[in-house]
């Protein structure tokens, strides 16, 4: 039996099949290759910036109208539409914490023998800041290279600075 | 993370990016070296190295996986689909997403420099509205695209009452998004 396509309300473009094609996972890796090698890892930040506050722009509206629950519901419906993924997540009192014990990308990209960008998995962490800023939350990562711990984190509760250093390499 | 689920959607929104940044020149680079020199190796290497075969090879699972309703007929000289919905310009069309001005150029990108790479050419009409049909065959072979009907029968999607759009893009013996002209 075919499952239902994930829910409209928490992701803002649904598909008519249940679950992504994985191989569309090569195409990402090599688009953040293609603008690495071209034009440097600065411009790579600000694509994944500007991916972040544009096409992302209807998640932000709903973290900015649903608060910490919305958070908790886009990431339940986007893993259950990545083929492959195992993900926990949690909805605490100051933040969401998503722990990705496997991550559907890098196992794909792994699988078929990919060359995987090393800054990989630093892309998580721009391209979410980027959507939960406005929504008065800011993000933290740690690990990566396959899994990871996300945490979606209300801008009050003071957390540290991300470091860099604390996401992996991918390899 | 960026996903696979909605990747028609930030691959879409990536074309104009990249096209802001560096112009078409860049939009056709990325096509050429990120999409088809790296993302489907896979597909370039089947190509290749078994002709038609490899056609068959990739494209049945591919366009199986991405959820296409299409026809595809396989002679000894041509390899021809029939698209009949598009998954990818059908999920752009769904949710209303247009960023770039002509999304559909983007399988002639990828695929144009493939083709010619593994040594055939190209016949193809897209109408942008999630149908299209292509013609691959050996660049040795002078024969011209096909009449309607003429290979794909029935399935031809040049039959269908809807094909015909206001702005449908036409290649003959192409390898180069750059090589459309209007179909009349």
């Amino acid at each position: 039996m075919t499952e239902p396509s994930p829910s409209s309300c928490a992701l803002p473009f649904t598909d008519t099949k249940p679950v992504g094609h994985a191989d569309f996972y090569f195409a990402v890796n090599a688009t953040f290759r293609f603008i690495l090698n071209r034009f440097g890892i600065e411009k790579l930040k600000d694509y994944w910036r500007d991916i972040g506050a544009n096409y992302y722009r209807p998640v932000t509206k709903q973290w900015m109208s649903g608060g910490l629950p919305a958070v908790a519901d886009y990431w339940r419906t986007f893993f259950k539409a990545e083929p492959g993924a195992e993900v926990d997540v949690q909805e605490m009192t100051n933040e969401v914490r998503v722990e990705v014990k496997v991550c559907p990308l890098i196992q794909h990209l792994r699988k078929h023998g990919r060359e995987v960008v090393p800054c990989f998995c630093q892309h998580c962490y721009f391209v979410s800041e980027t959507i939960a800023a406005p929504a008065g939350l800011t993000v933290r990562v740690d690990g990566g290279n396959g899994r990871c711990v996300q945490r979606f984190v209300k801008v009050d509760a003071g957390v540290p600075a991300q470091n860099l250093e604390d996401i992996a390499t991918a390899l | 993370m960026i996903g696979c689920y909605d990747f028609c959607g930030h691959y879409e929104w990536t074309f104009e990016w990249l096209n802001r940044l560096g112009g078409h020149e860049l939009v056709k680079a990325y096509w050429d070296e990120a999409i088809h020199r790296d993302s489907q190796i896979h597909a370039s290497k089947l190509i290749r190295e078994k002709g038609f075969e490899g056609m068959k090879e990739y494209w049945g699972p591919t366009l199986a996986d991405e959820g296409a309703v299409y026809e595809r007929t396989v002679t000894e000289d041509v390899f021809r689909i029939d698209m009949h919905e598009c998954p990818s310009k059908g999920f752009l069309l769904r949710n209303g997403l247009e960023q770039y001005s002509d999304y559909c150029d983007h399988c002639m990108g990828w695929i144009g420099p493939l083709i010619a790479d593994a040594g055939f050419v190209i016949d193809h009409e897209h109408n942008h509205c999630g149908q299209c049909w292509w013609e691959m065959r050996r660049k040795s072979d002078a024969t011209p695209a096909s009449e309607a009907g003429e290979i794909s029968g029935k399935h031809d999607v040049r039959l269908r009452p809807d094909w015909k759009s206001p702005h449908t893009d036409h290649y003959e013996r192409a390898t180069d998004p750059d090589d459309k002209t209007a179909a009349s």
